[in-house]
């Protein structure tokens, strides 16, 4: 008697967590951006003539994977655009000041994800709005899934990296349009993150 | 396009803009308050559109306001050169006026947390009151000098604030404003040579102040540039202020002189600095 009780509880234990991790698994998993093992690049022409490449040392982010619904994906990237470095550092104190980034009155740059489509097993769209400089335009991002793995401390890990390239000028960073630095200005995002 | 050459454009455009206003001014005294408030409000406007393009409204940057203000500035700019006999109501204008332009200016600082609430506050009031004041007493000092004696003293402010904008607040926009606002007036300086009647007027000597000093303004709270600078800015303005009250032979000089050394060293002080700092960038 004792026995066939213990046995009831136990499965309905089982059922109760099994139950639990159901809309876990609907809502799909958290991931963390990992800025140790992420970069965001960027490059810009200068004087039409060579790409100068710079990267933002400090950002944070989310990423929620659904891989039963990947529509109900998201991703949110903050980038601290005072962490800007060009590897020049009169270069990176223009750049966060009025004539680019103005940080004072803009210190982040953020990107929040509206829709997410599979489009093949590496291959997500990642559609958008990027904020930058009180500015907020649509972005339509390939993103390419680079591996899921474990990191030292056991945590579950998952990467992904997208290129794209975006006209400052409809972000009002207009300084040094006519011929001093591109409009265009060319981003890698690749970013590794932990599973929460 | 070669990047210098629209540079020079982009500042020789708004001054050959003004001159044609300062000139029309100089020969039709009726509509001398209105052309040169819109020489003034115009070549900001000109100069700002060439440098950094077309502003929005309503603006998220709060530097879109040097644009805006620069159009709002015409008709107060007018009103105040006819209200000049009566300085008592520019005065209070100026001082009720001038802070709410600065709450627009610094309110975005506050609201990222750059500045807390004291912080942003006192400094509305330091700027609104301090600038309303200067451009009294710079705009009553315009009666005291011939035309292009005034705008050779504002002109050589221009001059001073773009090497401060550039070397000390890091903005080289703002010191391609600060410097086409030097040719905007610089250029009265041969119109007015031509014509003993010239006159830049208090309504334009008050705008250009006031625009020198929301320059200023924003290349300390948006720039780099450093607190103690903004006296130098004062010490200009105060020098053209009380020395236009001086005796008539040294009214020019003694100005001209004190610009040159106040706001000269300030700016030899801030290349110096940038200079030893340099890591070859440009």
């Amino acid at each position: 008697m004792k026995q066939s009780m213990y046995r009831a509880l136990s499965a309905l234990a089982m059922l109760a967590l099994l139950g639990s991790s159901l809309p876990l698994q609907a809502q799909g998993v958290t991931y963390r951006i990992d800025p140790v093992h992420s970069t965001v690049l960027f490059r810009v022409k200068h004087m039409n003539t060579a790409f100068v490449y710079g990267r933002f040392n400090s950002f944070m982010g989310t990423i929620v994977v659904n891989e039963r619904n990947p529509a109900q994906s998201s991703v949110v990237l903050e980038i601290d655009l005072n962490s800007v470095d060009t590897g020049n550092s009169q270069r990176d104190d223009h750049l966060r000041g009025p004539d680019f980034f103005n940080t004072r009155q803009f210190p982040k740059a953020t990107f929040r994800s509206t829709r997410v489509r599979k489009l093949n097993d590496t291959t997500i769209e990642v559609q958008g709005n990027l904020t930058l400089r009180g500015v907020t335009k649509p972005l339509t991002l390939r993103v390419t899934f680079t591996g899921k793995g474990r990191n030292p401390r056991g945590q579950e890990i998952i990467g992904f990296e997208t290129t794209f390239t975006l006209k400052r000028s409809e972000f009002g960073v207009n300084y040094g349009l006519n011929g001093g630095l591109s409009d265009e200005v060319r981003l890698t995002v690749s970013v590794e993150a932990i599973r929460q | 396009m070669n990047f210098v050459l629209t540079s020079l454009l982009s500042a020789g455009l708004p001054a050959l803009f003004a001159g044609v206003l300062w000139f029309l001014g100089g020969r039709f005294h009726r509509a001398h308050l209105w052309l040169s408030a819109v020489a003034v409000g115009g070549g900001m406007m000109l100069a700002y559109y060439l440098a950094l393009g077309k502003p929005a409204f309503p603006t998220t940057d709060a530097q879109e306001w040097v644009f805006w203000y620069a159009l709002g500035l015409i008709p107060l700019g007018w009103l105040m050169g006819i209200a000049a006999p009566y300085r008592w109501i520019a005065g209070w204008g100026l001082v009720l006026a001038l802070p709410w332009l600065f709450v627009w200016l610094f309110v975005p600082l506050m609201r990222s947390e750059h500045w807390s609430l004291t912080v942003g506050m006192t400094w509305i009031l330091v700027f609104g009151v301090g600038l309303a004041a200067m451009a009294l007493g710079v705009a009553s000092a315009e009666a005291r000098l011939t035309g292009w004696q005034m705008a050779f003293l504002l002109a050589l402010v221009g001059g001073v604030s773009a090497g401060m904008m550039f070397y000390g607040a890091k903005s080289s926009s703002f010191a391609q404003l600060a410097g086409a606002l030097g040719l905007v007036v610089g250029i009265a300086v041969p119109v007015g040579w031509g014509m003993r009647s010239f006159r830049v007027g208090q309504g334009a000597v008050a705008m250009l102040v006031v625009l020198y000093g929301i320059l200023w303004a924003i290349g300390f709270a948006y720039g780099q540039l450093q607190a103690p600078y903004l006296a130098v800015f004062a010490l200009c303005m105060l020098a053209i202020a009380l020395g236009a009250r001086g005796a008539s032979g040294w009214r020019f000089v003694v100005p001209l002189l004190l610009i040159l050394l106040i706001g000269g060293g300030a700016v030899g002080m801030s290349y110096q600095t940038y200079m030893s700092a340099s890591t070859g960038y440009e």
